[in-house]
């Protein structure tokens, strides 16, 4: 019988072989990456987790654990969920991708991230899964750095803070063992928890510890950027909820509810204030990408019963924002001679769709009507106002800069072109940005297009702790 | 000779000498600008965890350290001699690498003032089940890995700060847990975290180097291997 665990890490590893080795062949790479990214994806979906099925006629059970000494592999309901949702989004990235023009070696080298990815999913114990986390981090350097030569900022930053977390964990593991030895003392659980904030601090990564997201974005294909914090952040903020559910007495030490509202709402104020005064297409990318994040941090801390069903709302509409502003800027990037705004000047006469792409993915992520993430932010905010007025007015301040940066960037793309020659966009680039505005709009004008697979998510997550 | 018996002649090292040396190397990576003294540093505080740590888990664990410090060095110094830096060619000092975010004398007094933080907090800070000596060699080396990573902003220096950091923490792992998966993970982890850094040292050194030194031989900066341009 063979456990589900080794079946999706097996593919995809050799699956990233495959794509490796034919790697010179571009379309043929990233069509067998897209391909078995989303083969996995619907199989995963569809086949029973305590039953088994015939695959190629062999017998599987994916929800069989695998047991390596201390560690273990096992797929849940949510862990489940969490790996869907990362092929799928691989699925799609890796069609822009190819048509963008973002470095052969990303399907490979996004594949082993996705198993990477899905081994903090599933692994346990719970706090050795921050390890996995590392280990994504390494591997993401070689694709933040893409083989350019020059600046590595943003691929050292990407590496520095997880690396730094890990310690963190495992001492806090220490501490929770030792606890049910002398259940009278609590202090083993204090030290714990400030062990484990610490630790998660280092991994979320908020304002002012955001740097490694715009420095990312100015040195990655914009593209695989996206890939990087979409992926990232969503298995971190994944971690973050099992941390709660599994451990009761961390909500417990600290208002861990608190603490995120502030973080997300200080991160979300700080992106959106620096994206209005960015001046390249690639920072501009990055601190719009941080005010997104902040927004998702602040749904996770939220109280009630709706903080986390918007939270997976927000992750959901962001993917598609994200992927379509990055498409967007990766076809102005590659076609005009910087990012530099000053750069773009003419860029709407070659390259109107990119253009369009870039403006409506910044108005998405600025949470502008007529574009999905419109629906869930108007949620968000709401919820946030109950609590008190004046957070939901400091996001709305972050979202007014994150549209002044978009409106300065597309306007940046205006104008005469004053550079040489620039290639028209091709035909498949028009088709994939028109296929990503049009999605975005349509999910803006019927936001209940998305309850369904809302839906679907939150039912494995209400299974967190079990 | 086994490599155990050999790492077991060095006994004579371990306690008080093992930690100086260790402190010594980590402050080394810290203060010097020539990489060759950076990597002879990190390779002085790999030995000498090693030997610290042969007090805490089995010899033959022990000596792992020492290896995956060893192999990291050797990375990191194929790497960066690819690069073919010499210390007089003549250019100018600002296109010379590495390039240094602070000055020499700079970092000795931050090392100075590290000093006496380090005379001033030491006695106040009990960690469960650690011996003082190994406190002490885990603050110092933990201090020195910190301020490398704050005052250097490329990545050799930076990174052996970051590898000094990963290997100083071993000290309290291992006397927490003695569990061979553990060590293992930790081991593996350095090895792969010290091929990334290598990798970061080859890129920023290529962009680096003069136009006219032309591309080192057996490398490929328009990024085929990594991906690249298309």
């Amino acid at each position: 019988m063979i456990a589900g665990p080794v079946l999706v890490l097996a593919v995809l590893l050799v699956a990233a072989a495959a794509a490796y080795l034919l790697r010179r062949l571009e379309a043929l790479s990233a069509l067998l990456a897209a391909g078995v990214s989303a083969l996995l994806a619907v199989g995963l979906w569809r086949l029973p987790l305590n039953r088994p099925a015939i695959i190629a006629g062999r017998p599987v059970l994916l929800g069989k654990p695998v047991v390596i000494d201390d560690l273990s592999l096992v797929i849940t309901p949510a862990s489940r969920a969490l790996v869907v949702f990362l092929l799928i989004t691989a699925a799609v990235t890796f069609i822009l991708a190819w048509r963008t023009y973002q470095g052969r070696t990303f399907y490979p080298f996004g594949l082993g991230l996705v198993a990477l990815w899905s081994c903090v999913a599933l692994l346990q114990p719970l706090l050795l899964a921050p390890f996995a986390v590392v280990l994504a981090a390494i591997l993401s350097v070689f694709l933040i750095q893409a083989g350019r030569p020059g600046e590595t900022r943003g691929a050292w930053r990407q590496l520095l803070f997880p690396t730094l977390s890990v310690p963190l964990f495992v001492i806090a593991s220490w501490y929770i063992e030792q606890a049910p030895l002398n259940p009278d003392d609590t202090t083993p659980y204090r030290i714990a928890s400030w062990l484990l904030i610490a630790g998660f601090i280092l991994l979320l990564q908020p304002a002012p510890l955001h740097v490694a997201i715009p420095a990312v974005a100015g040195q990655a294909p914009p593209v695989v950027a996206a890939f990087l914090w979409i992926g990232g952040q969503a298995v971190i903020l994944f971690l973050l909820q099992r941390f709660l559910v599994t451990y009761p007495w961390l909500s417990a030490a600290v208002d861990s509810a608190r603490w995120l509202l502030w973080l997300g709402i200080f991160t979300a104020v700080i992106g959106g204030l620096l994206t209005a005064a960015q001046k390249r297409l690639g920072r501009m990318l990055g601190y719009a990408a941080v005010y997104d994040y902040g927004i998702l941090i602040v749904a996770l801390g939220l109280r009630g019963t709706a903080g986390l069903p918007t939270a997976v709302w927000l992750l959901l509409t962001r993917t598609l924002a994200l992927l379509t502003l990055a498409t967007g800027a990766a076809i102005i990037r590659h076609h005009m001679e910087g990012d530099r705004y000053e750069h773009l000047t003419g860029a709407i006469s070659r390259l109107p769709l990119a253009v369009i792409a870039l403006i409506a993915g910044g108005f998405g992520l600025a949470g502008m009507p007529l574009t999905a993430q419109f629906a869930s932010h108007w949620t968000l905010l709401q919820l946030v106002a109950e609590d008190d007025p004046r957070w939901a007015l400091l996001l709305l301040l972050g979202a007014l800069g994150v549209l002044v940066g978009t409106v300065r960037a597309g306007q940046a793309c205006f104008g005469d072109l004053s550079t040489s020659p620039v290639a028209r966009e091709s035909r498949s680039v028009t088709v994939l940005a028109a296929l990503l505005v049009v999605v975005g709009v349509l999910l803006g004008l019927f936001p209940q297009l998305l309850t369904n697979p809302v839906a679907a998510v939150i039912l494995p997550l209400a299974t967190l702790g079990q | 000779m086994s490599l155990a018996d050999l790492f077991r002649q060095l006994s004579i090292l371990i306690g008080l000498p093992a930690v100086l040396l260790a402190c010594a190397g980590a402050a080394m990576i810290v203060v010097a600008r020539d990489w060759r003294l950076g990597l002879f540093g990190y390779a002085l505080v790999s030995l000498m965890l090693a030997l610290l740590l042969s007090q805490l888990i089995p010899t033959d664990w022990a000596l792992m350290q020492a290896i995956t410090g060893g192999l990291i060095a050797v990375i990191l110094f194929l790497s960066a001699r690819q690069l073919r830096w010499t210390p007089n060619t003549g250019q100018r000092w600002e296109l010379r690498w590495p390039n240094l975010a602070s000055l020499t004398s700079f970092r000795l007094l931050a090392l100075v003032l590290a000093a006496v933080s380090f005379a001033v907090v030491r006695g106040r800070i009990a960690i469960p089940g650690l011996d003082p000596l190994f406190r002490d060699a885990l603050l110092w080396l933990l201090m020195m890995s910190l301020l490398g990573l704050c005052l250097h902003s490329e990545p050799l220096h930076a990174g052996l700060s970051l590898l000094v950091f990963v290997g100083a923490v071993e000290l309290l792992l291992f006397t927490l847990f003695q569990r061979r998966m553990l060590v293992g993970l930790w081991m593996g982890g350095q090895v792969v975290l010290g091929l990334a850094i290598a990798y970061l040292v080859v890129a920023r050194g290529l962009a680096e180097l003069a136009p006219d030194d032309s591309t080192p031989e057996g490398l490929n900066p328009d990024g085929r291997f990594f991906g690249g341009q298309p």
